[in-house]
Order: C-alpha cells, then sequence, then structure tokens
C-alpha cells in the first residue's frame, strides 16, 4: 500500500477515517469468529455517500479488495479481510433517517446500531422485531447483510422479512435503490431479497427502510427445565405441532446452564440437563390461551419445572440471559467453535440424540443452545486453538454433523450465513449447479470479484492467496 | 494441555497471562459500554481491540509498540467491560499488566522518572510526606489565594493540567489520619468491631466525609479502629503501571490489619475497597494464600458493609431531599456492586431517589486520566452531568473520592444546581446529633 494511495483516501474520506498503522490494522483483521484473523492494508470509515464513493473508485483503480465491515460480531469470517486490502467500515454512517408513522416504516442508514433503532422506533409505540443475540453492539447493515436472526425469529422472522428498501452503491459505483415503501410491490426481480443476505458481495448497503409493527400487547414467560435433552427437543416438537407459535423457544443445555448461570447469577437451575425458554405474546386473550397450552405439553412430557417469570423485568433478564449464552460458553475454554445447524422442527429430538452421539465418538465438549423452535441450533465445541488434534476432532464432529443435518432436510446456516466457515457445507448442500447460478448472480453485480472475495464461493481463484493470520499455529 | 503461556513480545516481569488474553472470543459485547470505544468509534480503543493488540504482542506478532502503550493509558480501567462480557476477560487488569509493561520498553524522560519514581515510591507510600506536601496548598488557599486565582481568572494562564489541578481541589481541613482516634467506641448496643481503612485522598481532601463515616460506624453500634500506620492501598500504583511498590504496600497494609483482631475492614473509598479486595491476585506467590483469602473476606465498602449488617434507622432523621446516584467504577465494576448504595439511600427517611441515564458510565475522572487527558475526560464529564441535569435532584451521590473531585468541578464549571454529596455524609445529616 503506497503512501501516495493513503493520502488519497484521506483527501477524499477525511484523515481521521483512514488507518494504516499497524496497530489499527490489527484490530480490523477478525470479527467473533474463532481462528480467522488476516491483515488489511488499509480500514477506511467513510462518513457520507460521497466519501464511499470515493473509496471505492480508490480501490477499484488500485485492484484493492473491499471486505465491508459493521461491528464485526459475525460468526462466520464474513468481514474478515482474507485477500487484505480495504477493510470498509460503516460504523460512521449511522443516522436514523426518519421514523414514518403513516406507512409503518424507518429509515437507517448502514452503521446504526440494532437497538438503538429498536428504542427509537419503540419510543412512538412502534416495534422492530428482529433481535440479533448481539443486538446491543451489531449494525442494522451488518444485520442485512448476514440476514440475521435473534430470539424472536420464530414468530417474527429474521431481518429479511423487515426489510423494504435497500439503498448502495455497487463497485463500479453504480448507485442502486430497490424496494420502496410499498406493502405490495412486484416489480421486476427482487434485487432487494438478492442483496439480503449477500454477505457485502454484490453491493454496499447504506441506506435500510424496515417494516414496523405494534409491539404485542401482552406477554408471558416460561422457563421449563428437564433431567434429558430429548424430552426437551420432544416438547418443542409438540408445541409446534399443537400450532402454537411462541415468539421465543430458546434451547440451553446443562454446559450452557452453568455458564450462562455462573456470568448472570440468576438462578438458573444447574443440575438440569435441558431448559427451554418460552415467551408467548401478543392479544392478552390469545396469550393466555398459548400459554395454557405451552405449559399443559410441558405437563405432558413430564418437564422436571415449570417457571413462569412474575415480572417483565425478570422476563427481561432471561431473555438477556439466553443472550449472552455464546459468550459466557467461552469462558470454559479458549476456543469457541460454533455452528448454525438447522433442521426441520420435527427432526429436534433426534438432532440431539445424534450431537449426543457424535460427541461420544469425537470426544469433544459441546454445549449446545439455539432457537429451539426454528429448529436452529447452535452446538458449540469447546477447546482450545493451540491443541491441533483436538481442532481436527472437533472439525470432523461438525462434519458428520452436517452429513446428517442435510440429509434431513436441513440447511448449513440458519441465521450466521457461511462467510468462510461454512463454503464447504454449503457447496454440499447446493451442489455445484447451484453454486453456478450464485457466482453468475455475482458476476453480474461485481464482475471484478472486488466485493468481499473469498466469501460464500470456495472455487475464488483469490482464496489461494489467503492471508489468515490465526494466532500462534499461523 | 497445550504448552503454558508465550510472554512473547512482552517482558517477563508483570506480563499479562497469555491465558487471560485468549479467554477473549471477540464477541464485541464490550462495544456498547466502552467510553473511550464511545468517543472515538475506533476499534483498538476498545476492549475488544487492546485484548486484540495484546494478544498479538504475547503472540510475537507485534512489538510493543507506543502504541499499545498509548491505548493502555487511554483505558479508563472503569471495567466496565468486565461487567459486560459474559467470558469473563479483565481487559482493565490486561491493561494495568500493560502499564507496567510500557514503564520497561518505553521509560519516561530522565526529569519525568524521577518525578513519576518521587511520587510513586516515596510520597504516596509515605502518609507524613503527602501530608507535608499538601502543607502549601493549604496555605494557598487559607491565605485567599485561591480566591484570588479563582476570581481574576489566573488559572488560565496555568498549564492546562495545573490549572485543572487547581480547579479541581477543594479547600483541604486538617488530614484525618492524625486526628481521627484510634479506637472509637461503640454507641448502643455493641453489634461488632470494625477496622476502618482511611484512604490517602479521604485523609487529605475529603477529612469530614470520613469523620462521618467514624460516626456512622460507632453510632451503628460498632467499635471502629483506625491504624495510623495505614500506607496507600496502592491503587495509584497499579494505575501507574509500578506493581513492585503496590506489592511492597499491600504487605505492610496485610499485615496490619490482620492483626487488628477485627471482623471487617471497611472503607469509604471505593477504589482502596476495589485494591485491597484483589490483594489476593495482587499478592499471590508473595504471602500465605489462606491469609490472602481472610483478608479479602473481611473487605468492605461502607454502603456494602451497611447493606449487610442492616442499619438501625429508629433514630434517623428525616432528610428531605431529592437524590440522584452516580455509581463509581470501582464500586459498581470493580466489586460489584449496585444494588447496596441504593438500599442504604432508600433507607434514609425523606430521601427520594431519582435514578439518572447510565449512572454506571464513567465520569471521566480515572485516577490522573482527569489530570493528562483533559478533553476527552470533559466530554465523558459533560455526558455524565447531562444526565444528573435531567433527573433535576437536589443533591448528586457518590462513593469515591475521584468521582467526588471530579463532579464537583464538573457541577461548578457547568453550573449545575446539584451540590455533591458522598453517600455517608448524606446518610451523617439523618443521624442524631
Amino acid at each position: 500500500m503506497t503512501k501516495a494511495v493513503i493520502d488519497q483516501l484521506r483527501n477524499h474520506v477525511g484523515a481521521k477515517n483512514v488507518y494504516d498503522e499497524k496497530e489499527d490494522l490489527l484490530v480490523y483483521g477478525y470479527d467473533a469468529t474463532p481462528e480467522v484473523s488476516a491483515l488489511p492494508d488499509v480500514a477506511v470509515f467513510p462518513e457520507n455517500i460521497e466519501g464511499l464513493r470515493a473509496a471505492l473508485a480508490i480501490s477499484r483503480a488500485e485492484g484493492l479488495p473491499v471486505t465491508p465491515r459493521g461491528a464485526a460480531t459475525g460468526l462466520s469470517g464474513g468481514s474478515t479481510p482474507i485477500n487484505g486490502g480495504m477493510v470498509l467500515g460503516l460504523t460512521r454512517m449511522n443516522k436514523i433517517i426518519e421514523i414514518d408513522e403513516e406507512n409503518l416504516t424507518a429509515t437507517a442508514e448502514a452503521g446504526v446500531i440494532t437497538i438503538d433503532l429498536f428504542n427509537a422506533v419503540s419510543a412512538r409505540g412502534l416495534f422492530y422485531p428482529p433481535d440479533p443475540g448481539s443486538q446491543n453492539v451489531s449494525t442494522l447493515g451488518g444485520n442485512v447483510a448476514e440476514n440475521a436472526g435473534g430470539l424472536r425469529g420464530l414468530k417474527y422472522g429474521v431481518t429479511r422479512n423487515y426489510v423494504m428498501a435497500l439503498t448502495g452503491l455497487l463497485a463500479d459505483g453504480t448507485e442502486f435503490k430497490t424496494g420502496g415503501k410499498c406493502v405490495k410491490d412486484v416489480a421486476g426481480y427482487s434485487l432487494r431479497d438478492l442483496l439480503v443476505g449477500s454477505e457485502g458481495t454484490l453491493g454496499i448497503i447504506t441506506e435500510i427502510t424496515v417494516r414496523l409493527i405494534s409491539p404485542p400487547q401482552e406477554k408471558r414467560t416460561l422457563l421449563a427445565s428437564f433431567r434429558d435433552i430429548r424430552t426437551a427437543g420432544e416438547a418443542v416438537s409438540r408445541i409446534i405441532a399443537a400450532r402454537i407459535i411462541p415468539a421465543t423457544l430458546e434451547i440451553m443445555d446443562k454446559m450452557t446452564i452453568n455458564c450462562v448461570e455462573d456470568y448472570a447469577a440468576i438462578g438458573l437451575p444447574r443440575q438440569m440437563e435441558a431448559l427451554l425458554l418460552i415467551e408467548v405474546d401478543g392479544h392478552p386473550a390469545v396469550v393466555a390461551e398459548e400459554a395454557a397450552g405451552v405449559r399443559r405439553i410441558l405437563e405432558e412430557v413430564r418437564a422436571a419445572e415449570i417457571h413462569q417469570a412474575k415480572t417483565p423485568a425478570e422476563a427481561a433478564r432471561l431473555a438477556a440471559a439466553r443472550r449472552t449464552a455464546l459468550s459466557a460458553v467461552a469462558r470454559v475454554s479458549p476456543t469457541t467453535i460454533l455452528e448454525d445447524a438447522t433442521v426441520p422442527r420435527s427432526r429436534l429430538s433426534e438432532t440431539f440424540a445424534e450431537i449426543e452421539r457424535l460427541k461420544e465418538k469425537y470426544q469433544v465438549r459441546v454445549a449446545t443452545f439455539g432457537h429451539a423452535g426454528d429448529g436452529n441450533l447452535h452446538p458449540t465445541a469447546l477447546a482450545d486453538e493451540r491443541n491441533r488434534t483436538e481442532i481436527e476432532h472437533v472439525h470432523a464432529f461438525f462434519a458428520e454433523l452436517y452429513e446428517k443435518v442435510l440429509a434431513m432436510g436441513g440447511t448449513v446456516s440458519g441465521e450466521h450465513g457461511i462467510g468462510i466457515a461454512k463454503k464447504g457445507y454449503l457447496l454440499r448442500q447446493f451442489g455445484e449447479g447451484g453454486m453456478g447460478v450464485m457466482r453468475r448472480i455475482k458476476n453480474s453485480f461485481d464482475p471484478g470479484g472486488l466485493l468481499n472475495p473469498g466469501k460464500i464461493f470456495i472455487d475464488d481463484a483469490s482464496s489461494t492467496k489467503v492471508r489468515t493470520e490465526g494466532g500462534l499455529h499461523a | 494441555m497445550p504448552e503454558s503461556s508465550p510472554v512473547g513480545n512482552f517482558n517477563p516481569a508483570d506480563a499479562p497471562s497469555y491465558e487471560s488474553i485468549l479467554q477473549c472470543m471477540r464477541c464485541g459485547f464490550c462495544l456498547a459500554v466502552c467510553p473511550t470505544y464511545a468517543l472515538t468509534n475506533r476499534e483498538r480503543s476498545s476492549p475488544r481491540g487492546r485484548a486484540a493488540l495484546a494478544r498479538a504482542v504475547a503472540e510475537g506478532r507485534l512489538e510493543f509498540t507506543a502504541a499499545v502503550g498509548e491505548e493502555a493509558f487511554f483505558c479508563l480501567d472503569c471495567k466496565a467491560c468486565s461487567t459486560a462480557c459474559p467470558s469473563g476477560v479483565q481487559v482493565g487488569t490486561i491493561m494495568e499488566f500493560c502499564r507496567s509493561q510500557e514503564q520497561n520498553f518505553h521509560p519516561p524522560s530522565v526529569p519525568a522518572g524521577i518525578l513519576r519514581d518521587f511520587i510513586l515510591k516515596r510520597m504516596l507510600p509515605s502518609p507524613d510526606m503527602m501530608e507535608t506536601s499538601l502543607l502549601p496548598v493549604r496555605l494557598y488557599q487559607r491565605l485567599g489565594v485561591q480566591w484570588a486565582v479563582r476570581r481574576l481568572g489566573l488559572n488560565r494562564f496555568l498549564p492546562d493540567t495545573l490549572a485543572k489541578m487547581e480547579g479541581i481541589l477543594p479547600t483541604l481541613g486538617r488530614p484525618l489520619r492524625l486526628n481521627i482516634p484510634a479506637v472509637i467506641p461503640a454507641q448502643g448496643k455493641k453489634r461488632g468491631r470494625v477496622a476502618f481503612f482511611l484512604g490517602c485522598a479521604m485523609s487529605l481532601v475529603f477529612p469530614d466525609v470520613s469523620r462521618q463515616t467514624a460516626r456512622i460506624l460507632a453510632q451503628q453500634g460498632f467499635e471502629v479502629v483506625t491504624p495510623a500506620q495505614v500506607k496507600c492501598c496502592g491503587a495509584p500504583h497499579l494505575a501507574e503501571g509500578d506493581r513492585e511498590t503496590a506489592r511492597r504496600l499491600a504487605l505492610i497494609n496485610l499485615e496490619l490489619f490482620l492483626g487488628l483482631d477485627c471482623e471487617y475492614i471497611v472503607t469509604d473509598c471505593a477504589g482502596c475497597g476495589c485494591a485491597l479486595k484483589e490483594y489476593e491476585e495482587l499478592l499471590a506467590g508473595h504471602a500465605d494464600h489462606e491469609r490472602l483469602r481472610l483478608f479479602r473476606s473481611k473487605i468492605r465498602d461502607i454502603s456494602e458493609f451497611l447493606a449487610e449488617v442492616g442499619i438501625r434507622t429508629e433514630e434517623l432523621k428525616e432528610v428531605p431531599l431529592s437524590v440522584t446516584y452516580h455509581e463509581p467504577c470501582h464500586l459498581v465494576h470493580g466489586q460489584g456492586l449496585s444494588v447496596p448504595p441504593r438500599q442504604v439511600l432508600r433507607q434514609i427517611p425523606g430521601v427520594e431517589l431519582r435514578e439518572m441515564k447510565e449512572s454506571n458510565w464513567c465520569c471521566g475522572m480515572a485516577g490522573s486520566f482527569a489530570l493528562k487527558e483533559i478533553e476527552t475526560s470533559r466530554k465523558l464529564l459533560e455526558r455524565k452531568l447531562n444526565n444528573v441535569r435531567a433527573t433535576d435532584a437536589d443533591v448528586l451521590v457518590t462513593g469515591n473520592p475521584g468521582c467526588h473531585l471530579q463532579l464537583a468541578w464538573g457541577v461548578r464549571e457547568m453550573g449545575l444546581k446539584q451540590p455533591v454529596l458522598h453517600i455517608v455524609e448524606l446518610l451523617g445529616r439523618a443521624l442524631p446529633k
């Protein structure tokens, strides 16, 4: 990276928005994915669309790969600059532009923190449901790029279900706008749907319009504990089969319960094998009926204990504790490798059994938690990346688990995206044919291959010069 | 198991442990609570970024560069990230080690080093010297020079740091350490015997506050033992990267207080309390583990102590005030004490507690940070005081001398109406004469 290019960037984007010192580059090379980090050549944080346009122009002129970055809380390596080049941070484009109460929409820049948007619309009596575990930190742009899920995903869906319009720039500098505030809009190809979940490989999203709804009038939170995790899985399948759709239906296994309790100290039952956190919300009459229905099923399957949160504050504490599960599990070992396996909900109990079997077979320690109601599990291996044998066992464990998951009609990612962590699994899920179509779409958006190279596609030519710098074993 | 911790490019003496650094899984939960990251939006000024820099040094991917040292000192060590971190990473502590490393890799210039060594190794360890050194300040105040300097705006001509120091110091009374009785008898039915750990700043700058602490303890039925041989708790040394002197002082205090035969060791300084509770880690390998554990088990912040033993409220008078409470980092994050101070406030008859937004957000004092990083400190203080103003409470209450100085200064500078009180001053008003 020559000084002239840095100077050029500084002139166009502002001196304080361009970093090229090694200390800065080191900390823009990672996200929350273990074992993955790389050094970019420069990190650029435009404050507006002009700065962004200039940064992209310079990247084109210099042939610099561009890795877009929100808060880097991703769990599949999506915002790691594995081919070097430019990290393009969007956290300084962080204005909430409009809350349109007549159309029930909100429009915000990509760098707005998710919880800030949630609170802003909440102050107007409105509700933005997507709530990824990282909502206090992650950006709306990052949520859209990764199509983030969350605890309320079961009833309310994921980020995609709320995106109405997107604005941004393609790699060649073309501005795009797709979608709008119309509730019904079937005009042309849905470029919006292509961009949601595109992981920064198709374009740089700068502005997002989301759909808002009315907040539920009432909610009720139940905590059920089980002496056996498969019974918990059965309870989930039965609740869904009874046509009850809770807002939240989360599972935690014993290891997770204990780690979360170590951190949050809210009195979770440490000796239990599994917990279900269930929240039903909506119209008071419906809530009462659904809560009773859930309770009946829990009794039928013989949950060891059923506890109902007494106050909204207690309910909030329980949900907040669940949000910390992954990071709390990270207490146990230096390296935590989390997966995002998702199965049809009728197969949950079977999946738990499979996880138990594979834990034995590969002798790995695994904590499992996740959005059971969505069939979206996060089996998380507890390992030490300095112990390469152990890490190999972990990867073998996941490879076999994913075989099973795909055989059950599952998917390799419920909400974290593909990034670099799941490229191989994705190929297995889609086959050469499916990947070929996606490749042609990628080429039509970004023929120069500048945007986030090395992600999603395993056949990326540039991946031969991956500059991963993963610590001692690099 | 894998090989033991590499020190990499750290100096082996007082390097952070590799395990403590590896514990960070980079989830970023800390970003939302870090005051310096909120100001800069620069990853390396965030806890996650700082841990990553330390890791890079430990793994030999980065030298201990000037920028690493800068970030160590730019960290407020407010420990808000420790509270937020589900994985239990202590970035504040890792940065304390890095401050110590900084002295090795980039020692200060000769005159600055002599001054630093004099303050840390000679003056702070010696209460006598501390008390003497403040004599000129007291004279300066007593003779009305301070009034003149402030009135005439002369402090504008002092260098920024001196000006802030001048502005921040309240009128000083006589140091409490030499005036407080060695033993104060319990009043009413005796409930126990406690040692009072009198902090340097409390004795020198807020003697009246600590006098209230002792008075409250006695009124509540405790015999109060205050040893005049007490040494500085070592917190300033840890903050400045002088772990060696910190250990030396800690050893003296450890033996002194364990020799007093008291059930509890109470302090009204959040910073001291935090440091005392960490002697176990600081002195690991330098003192008997059982004695360290025993010492640790006795330490209580005054609010923690009162909440634990229960306040005798029958004789308390009405204090008809609305108050808002600023949580000192060293109480809420350092010691995890958020509820007890509020319990104490709620038990004072007539007091109405009005919560401010972000009550657990650093006020910007952070040891010597307020004097070194004047602009950053001021921005933090403004954020804090805007939240105070919004409550429209009559009084601003806190529990740490550093916060107290900074807030009182800010209240004057920004023209707020709220006087700043230590929690024991408020409780003191409710006590019978």
